[in-house]
């Protein structure tokens, strides 16, 4: 995918970068707010990253101009203020989604991989299937191998999210807003433990694991 | 600081030269309504005058009408002599012209002035010496022409008492308002200059300096005084608070770090790096990260006033979620996670996240503590006061000597001191609490503990 990184601080964007690129993503670089404005213009990205603190024009600006050229390119903000509101404020200027400085880059990578390929204006599925594995969003049914498994509420929308972001990394956090709005980190690993239930659930009693987790990122469900 | 120090005298200048504005304003206005006192006495006493002999002539008159010729004249002739120190003076001419009585000794040339010098008066015998001048009239007395002249004495000693009361009383408010101006302006000036001090001590450092007030005054530098005193209290405890945020820094993040150089220089030293190495500094660094975001949003919560997003949330759905996420963690732990709320709406007014991150925080805290076989429950329910919230345990339950530390950061119990956590939950469930107006409390269960939250309405 293409991304363009705008960031004023030389090595977080050579880091950013980099690391993209070893990924196999085409990276642009610009390091104030000016020329990241002119570049999301062209609007050839597929993910925008875009720091909050940017000499010229400041991030928040930055996003509301380029929602302001029709530009809906998908935005990550990237910010080491991490106050009360900067989030909600941060969406609300049109970004998409939101990471607090220092991040790891693999909680980078996956947000923008979750963010990139999220399909533009396309109907909602009611139905997902993961090589075996089948459920249905409205009638809230899981199904492997032809054999139907019954799930808790929770259970569900947990593998809901993972059914939506098949392929790719999800990471704790992004389960952690996503399916139980938590916008902070508890210390016990609650996340784990969902996890857990569900494998024993959707996994054990099959002989191929679905559920795969990412050794320093997270979790991913593939065939 | 030079700013201030500048306004100092600039405030003195103004307050006296304010009073000393009105002292003259006052001087001047006083002068005038004196200079119209005067004038008008001036102006009343010689109308009397004009009226006494008026009337007197108009007494002659009825004289004349009553006992004629002869009756008249005595008593003109009487009046003169009886008038002490020619204070009043008569003349009284026939029809032709000649003097039949009276005190003056020569005819006046026509027209007849209203007012004549003494010394040019036509008088025999002493004259009263305070007497400058006569007022003449002259009235028809039946076939006689009646001249009168009053001395012009009563006025002069009338306007002579008054123009001393005048000047008196003049001097009395012009010197009166300039020290009363003065005093009022350098009392004002005094309290501006408490106040510039005050404010000086408090840039220059010394928070604790405070503006002298008394606690009955009502007027405005008294109000500003208050406020004044009421904002440096808060910039004491926002200082104060951060001040504890770097002690606690440097206490408590200083461990972690040293840990973390040490195994890097390790790292750096051994001839093979193994990844799991390399996971373990990592780990490190992001319980670093952790605490220090944890610390900076207890910082935040803390310093904030900002509820601008602050909406209405039904406790129960926070309550639902936050137990939703804990259920299979407690389960893991042995633990009976049970939640018992009311049927109808338990709203609090706050911020969402908040108060999930405060809920999670104490379920967190009794899962953590509490043995295999224990049960922890919580409980919302309205009180006549507001809703509350209960989180309660059967836990070991807390030492009392601890009870009022735990809400401090980094305070760790001897139970947990090698347990995984950073001693900030409670901490930071505290804060929330204090930005909601919400009262936090902890009490012994026994056996265990009681977490209560009172929402304020």
């Amino acid at each position: 995918m293409r991304v363009l990184v705008v960031e004023d601080d030389g090595e977080t964007a050579e880091y950013i970068c980099t690391s993209l690129k070893a990924l196999g993503h085409v990276t642009k670089h610009a390091s104030d707010g000016k020329q990241g404005f002119l570049d999301a213009l062209d609007n050839d990205f597929d993910v925008i990253v875009v720091d909050r603190m940017l000499p010229g024009l400041d991030g928040l600006t930055l996003v509301k101009s380029v929602r302001g050229a029709n530009v809906d390119t998908p935005i990550l903000f990237l910010s080491a203020l991490g106050g009360l509101n900067d989030r909600v404020n941060g969406l609300e200027a049109g970004a998409d989604d939101y990471l607090v400085k220092p991040f790891a880059f693999s909680e980078l990578s996956a947000r923008l991989t979750a963010l990139a390929r999220r399909p533009p204006m396309q109907a909602e599925e009611t139905r997902l299937q993961v090589a075996d594995l089948e459920i249905d969003l409205i009638r809230h049914t899981v199904c492997r191998s032809g054999q139907e498994i019954a799930v808790q509420p929770r259970e569900f929308r947990l593998l809901s999210y993972l059914m939506k972001n098949a392929e790719r990394v999800v990471t704790r956090t992004m389960l952690l807003e996503a399916v139980w709005d938590f916008h902070f980190d508890p210390n016990t690993n609650v996340v784990e433990t969902h996890i857990s239930r569900l494998r024993n659930k959707i996994d054990k009693p099959f002989d191929q694991p679905l559920i795969h987790t990412v050794r320093g990122a997270g979790y991913s469900l593939h065939g | 600081m030079d700013s201030l120090k500048r306004k100092g005298p600039s405030a003195l200048r103004t307050s006296i030269r304010l009073s000393l504005q009105y002292s003259f304003l006052y001087s001047v206005l006083s002068a005038l309504v004196f200079a119209l006192a005067y004038w008008f006495t001036q102006y009343e006493v010689q109308d009397w005058v004009f009226d006494q002999m008026r009337s007197d002539a108009a007494t002659l008159v009825e004289i004349f009408e009553l006992g004629g010729d002869e009756v008249l004249v005595d008593r003109v002739d009487a009046l003169a002599e009886v008038s002490f120190q020619n204070a009043r003076v008569y003349q009284l001419l026939n029809a032709e012209g000649a003097i039949v009585s009276g005190n003056l000794s020569s005819v006046f040339k026509n027209p007849l002035p209203d007012y004549l010098p003494a010394q040019e008066l036509p008088l025999a015998g002493e004259i009263h010496d305070e007497v400058t001048g006569y007022w003449l009239r002259a009235d028809d007395v039946g076939p006689y022409l009646l001249i009168q002249g009053a001395g012009d004495h009563i006025v002069l000693e009338i306007l002579e008492a008054l123009g001393m009361a005048l000047v008196a009383g003049y001097l009395a408010v012009v010197i009166l308002g300039l020290v009363v101006g003065v005093r009022i302006g350098r009392i004002t000036e005094r309290r501006i200059a408490a106040i510039s001090n005050t404010l000086t001590e408090a840039s220059c450092g010394n928070l604790a300096s405070r503006i002298p007030t008394t606690r009955n005054a009502r007027d405005d530098l008294s109000r500003v005084s208050t406020e004044i005193n009421s904002m440096l209290d808060q910039i004491k405890r926002l200082l104060e608070s951060q001040e504890q945020i770097s002690n606690d820094i440097a206490h408590d993040m200083r461990t972690p770090l040293q840990h973390l150089r040490q195994r890097l220089e390790k790292l750096r030293d051994s001839p093979m790096i193994r990844p799991d190495d390399i996971s373990a500094s990592l780990d490190q660094t992001e319980e670093i990260i952790a605490t220090f975001n944890a610390l900076l949003r207890i910082a935040q919560i803390e310093g904030s006033d900002r509820r601008e997003r602050f909406a209405w949330n039904d406790l129960r759905e926070v309550i639902g979620n936050v137990t939703e996420v804990f259920e299979p963690t407690a389960e893991d732990a042995g633990i009976e996670l049970t939640i018992k709320v009311p049927d109808e709406h338990l709203e609090v007014f706050g911020d969402k996240n908040l108060l999930t991150q405060l809920l999670s925080n104490l379920v967190e805290n009794a899962i953590k503590h509490c043995p295999v076989g224990s049960k922890v429950l919580v409980l919302a329910e309205t009180t006549p006061v507001g809703p509350t919230l209960r989180i309660t345990d059967d836990g070991p339950g807390i030492e009392c000597e601890n009870r009022e530390r735990i809400f401090r950061r980094f305070f760790r119990g001897e139970k947990s001191r090698n347990s995984p956590g950073n001693g900030l939950g409670l901490a930071l469930a505290k804060a929330i609490c204090d930005l909601h107006g919400a009262e936090i409390t902890v009490s012994e269960n026994d056996p265990g503990t009681t977490f209560e939250i009172n929402f304020l309405r």
